[in-house]
């Protein structure tokens, strides 16, 4: 089978492929669908928390939200032409440059393509209707009217989305019935949609939308921020960016569940792929990722640490935040342990063994569970810090409550550290059990600790309000660099789904046998990423100071009261 | 404002910069495609074992797995006591010498898997050519023992390779285990007992086939075979996905039946 292939292969080759002048067409492909990616993750995560904080506004009856979600929405307007000219661009060069595959592509996915297209007419338009209705249905019927279109605009998104999906997911992992002898009109389409990795990557794009829309929202505040002339305007902009950065952080927190999905469906589908993406020549990828990852925990938290400067009680939690600082390091550099890495004889020799005699117990995946998941947990405690610094809960049960709180938080800590060492002991198919454990005692801590904070926080006498736009210039460059970091982690962990397929358009279904088949190394992928993120966030950047001209203000002062709206 | 800007621009790049730096440091490793192997009638064992240790460093990728100590054998370093793959594959598994064990390892390796590892190993054949794969014995051969491929197994090989099951020396025979409608020898011959137990014969990576007839009707057993992934049995559903979703191809139409009526027959 694989003979014939091959022959047939190198017979096709000369029809199959085109060459893009200077940078050759695997960059400018990849240049093409990696920008465009960006875009789509914003104009899909933005409408999200936009309609969320709509509702805020509604029902909460705090203006201030209703006008933070207009202005996501105006920033989206001009990010959708952005979105649907790199579409463009995109699907042009793939046409051009990958003929054949592009023709076997649409022999399959033609009539979703079809309605991909519908759907995106429909949201432009309801885009349209949301954001230019939004002072004519300002009150009453007409703004729950107004904020279902928001649903409906959130609806046709994530069905793009979906669809979009089901083409690359199948590329990774098309039906094992599929072989290269299947003539592609006789594939059923809904059979080649409901491949292995479509629902996890459906689920695991929309919370990284989330996240990364957050995070662009933020860099946009605190641009406005660096450049308002006046203390009201970066009042707003100082709260807009830390809204933008609890978005990011608190989606970021479940992110890793999905992927962990991801993963084992990426494993049972087949496992040499899954072994090429852990443990083959991309396993050093996942050392940067760590990286990555470190550098936004740290960031984040070291944002909410400076905001607290702006909290009058905050002064109460500071000694706390050294402690804090010192989890986060330590769980960093345990997750960014090499362990199993691929080494030829001449690196094994000189490392002693397959792995580092006296490293190599940190970097398996018992010890690097254990350092994430008190990494979420020391995040959480510095929102939770944040929360409380301005308020001293009068309820009678607040010293019990308090207490009930740190117990839980010592129990979480405890079952995460316990079930850390016990998988040194245990068969590596419990050890993969035994994470389920960890994550379920972290996210039960955050849900009930949250929901005793908040009945604790209720009447809770205030120790001065929070003096919004007090905050020191650094902060502001640390959504900057949250922002760039959450961008060049898309970029990779896209080089990453892409790359497992090596040199296959579509896995043991279709070879790539064009001169760029042969899937780069880190380094050079690195270099690529860094080109897609800086003609994004320069594109970005257009688009906020565009933002900026058509409306040069959008504040409302926290302490003028907001109108009734939604009666 | 201007300050500002070159501010941000210097924050941007900075950070671009450093990202870009330390994946650059690290090592690189690039992701080879397999080239075609053209061996000629009279290719000699050295360049067989040359194209195969090209292959097993390279686009192979069996280096990913093999020679870590952890997730598969070592196979060009001893392996507890046993010495390297050349020195210990003629005694793996009754009846078969080291060519032909190290071939099935190859293009079937749930056929017999290491006590102590998962069935993890993917089917070489349908990534690599049936040159490449013979290369790759001679090479494992040549690690401790003695190269014996020729260029007479190679076309031999190739006849038989539509499954990419098939052992040397059964070459041109259809289905596995030489179109035997014996179902034993066809359970043995498939690898089955890897996994599967039969009669106190066998792995538990699978369900116990012995009473299998109490529990699942003929055309259940049959849609196993055939889609095995289709239903899991309780209790294995971590092992969804290991067995092979090949024996449709592998056993003909006589075969299939004889297994599928004796196995409903096992109440």
């Amino acid at each position: 089978m694989a003979d014939g292939m091959l022959l047939q292969a190198v017979a096709d080759t000369a029809n199959a492929y085109r060459d893009f002048p200077v940078i050759g067409s695997r960059a400018a492909v990849w240049i093409a669908a990696e920008i465009h990616l960006m875009f789509a993750a914003f104009v899909l995560g933005v409408p999200i928390f936009a309609v969320v904080a709509e509702a805020i506004g509604i029902f909460g009856k705090d203006q201030r939200y209703d006008r933070l979600s207009k202005e996501f929405t105006r920033l989206l307007l001009i990010a959708y032409s952005a979105t649907a000219i790199w579409g463009a661009v995109f699907v042009f060069l793939l046409s051009t440059l990958y003929p054949k595959f592009w023709a076997y592509l649409t022999a399959i996915f033609g009539p979703s393509m079809w309605v991909y297209v519908s759907i995106f007419f429909f949201e432009s338009f309801t885009l349209y209707l949301y954001y230019y209705g939004w002072d004519r249905w300002k009150y009453g019927r007409a703004k729950i009217v107004h904020w279902c279109l928001g649903i409906l605009l959130n609806v046709w998104g994530t069905t793009v989305m979906f669809i979009a999906d089901s083409w690359l997911t199948y590329m990774m992992t098309p039906p094992r019935d599929i072989t290269p002898e299947t003539s592609p009109a006789s594939i059923k389409i809904w059979h080649a949609i409901m491949n292995h990795t479509w629902m996890p990557i459906n689920i695991h794009r929309l919370i990284g939308n989330v996240v990364f829309g957050g995070a662009i929202v933020g860099a946009y505040a605190s641009y406005r921020f660096l450049a308002a002339r006046t203390d009201e305007e970066r009042a707003h902009y100082d709260w807009m960016g830390y809204v933008g950065n609890f978005i990011a952080m608190s989606a970021l927190i479940v992110l890793p569940f999905a992927g962990y999905w991801l993963g084992r469906e990426i494993y049972q589908y087949d496992q040499s792929m899954g072994i090429t993406m852990m443990g083959g020549f991309m396993s050093w990828l996942w050392v940067i990722q760590a990286f990555l990852i470190a550098v936004l925990f740290l960031t984040g938290n070291y944002y909410l640490w400076i905001g607290m400067g702006r909290i009058p009680g905050a002064e109460r939690y500071r000694p706390y935040t050294k402690w804090l600082l010192v989890v986060l390091v330590l769980g960093a550099l345990v997750w960014g342990t090499p362990h199993t890495m691929i080494a030829d004889s001449r690196e094994l020799a000189a490392m002693g063994g397959s792995h580092h005699p006296l490293l190599g117990a940190l970097g398996v995946m018992s010890a690097k569970n254990t350092a994430v998941n008190l990494m979420i947990l020391a995040t959480f405690l510095s929102f939770l810090l944040y929360r409380r610094a301005n308020i001293r809960p009068v309820v009678p049960w607040a010293k019990t409550g308090t207490r009930i709180q740190a117990g839980m938080f010592i129990i979480a800590a405890a079952i995460v550290l316990f079930f850390g060492v016990r998988g040194y002991f245990v068969e590596a198919i419990v050890r993969i059990g035994y994470s389920v454990y960890q994550v379920g005692a972290v996210l039960a801590c955050i849900v009930f600790v949250t929901l005793i904070d908040v009945l604790m926080a209720r009447g809770a006498q205030s120790l001065g309000a929070i003096q919004w736009g007090k905050m020191p210039p650094r902060s502001q460059y640390a959504l900057f660099i949250l922002a760039v970091t959450f961008t060049w982690l898309m970029g990779l962990m896209g080089f990453a789904r892409s790359g497992i397929r090596q040199h296959w358009h579509v896995w043991q279904v279709m070879q790539d046998t064009s001169q760029y088949a042969a899937t780069p190394a880190l380094g050079y992928a690195a270099i690529m990423i860094s080109i897609c993120v800086l003609i994004f966030l320069s594109l970005v950047g257009f688009i906020f100071w565009l933002g900026g001209l058509a409306e040069k203000s959008t504040f409302v002062p926290s302490t003028v009261e907001a109108p009734h709206v939604g009666h | 404002m201007w300050a500002i800007n070159l501010r941000i621009i210097g924050v941007v790049l900075g950070t671009l910069a450093l990202y870009t730096l330390i994946a650059n440091k690290i090592p690189q490793v690039e992701s080879e495609v397999p080239h075609a192997l053209t061996l000629g009638a009279n290719v000699t064992p050295e360049q067989l074992t040359n194209a195969g240790d090209q292959l097993y460093h390279g686009a192979g990728g069996c280096t990913a797995c093999h020679g870590l100590g952890t997730r598969a054998p070592n196979l060009l370093t001893d392996e507890k006591g046993a010495g390297p793959i050349g020195a210990r594959c003629g005694k793996r598994e009754a009846g078969k010498d080291c060519k032909a064990y190290i071939y099935e390892s190859l293009t079937n390796p749930r056929a017999f898997v290491v006590t102590g590892y998962e069935p993890i190993m993917p089917e070489m054949g349908r990534i690599l050519s049936q040159q490449q794969i013979w290369a790759l014995v001679a090479f494992l051969e040549s690690n401790g023992g003695t190269v014996d491929v020729t260029a007479s197994d190679i076309p031999a090989a190739s006849a038989a390779s539509g499954a990419g099951a098939a052992a040397p020396g059964a070459a041109g025979a259809p289905g596995i285990a030489g179109g035997s409608t014996d179902p034993m020898t066809m359970i043995r011959g498939a690898g089955c007992t890897a996994c599967h137990k039969i009669s106190g014969e066998g792995g538990a990576i699978g369900p116990d086939l012995t009473h299998v007839g109490s529990r699942l009707s003929a055309n259940l057993i049959r849609e196993s075979i055939l889609l095995p992934d289709a239903k899991t049995a309780k209790g294995f559903e971590k092992f969804k996905g290991v067995m092979p979703k090949t024996f449709g191809h592998q056993f003909t139409a006589e075969q299939l039946e004889a297994l599928v009526q004796f196995l409903a027959a096992h109440k």
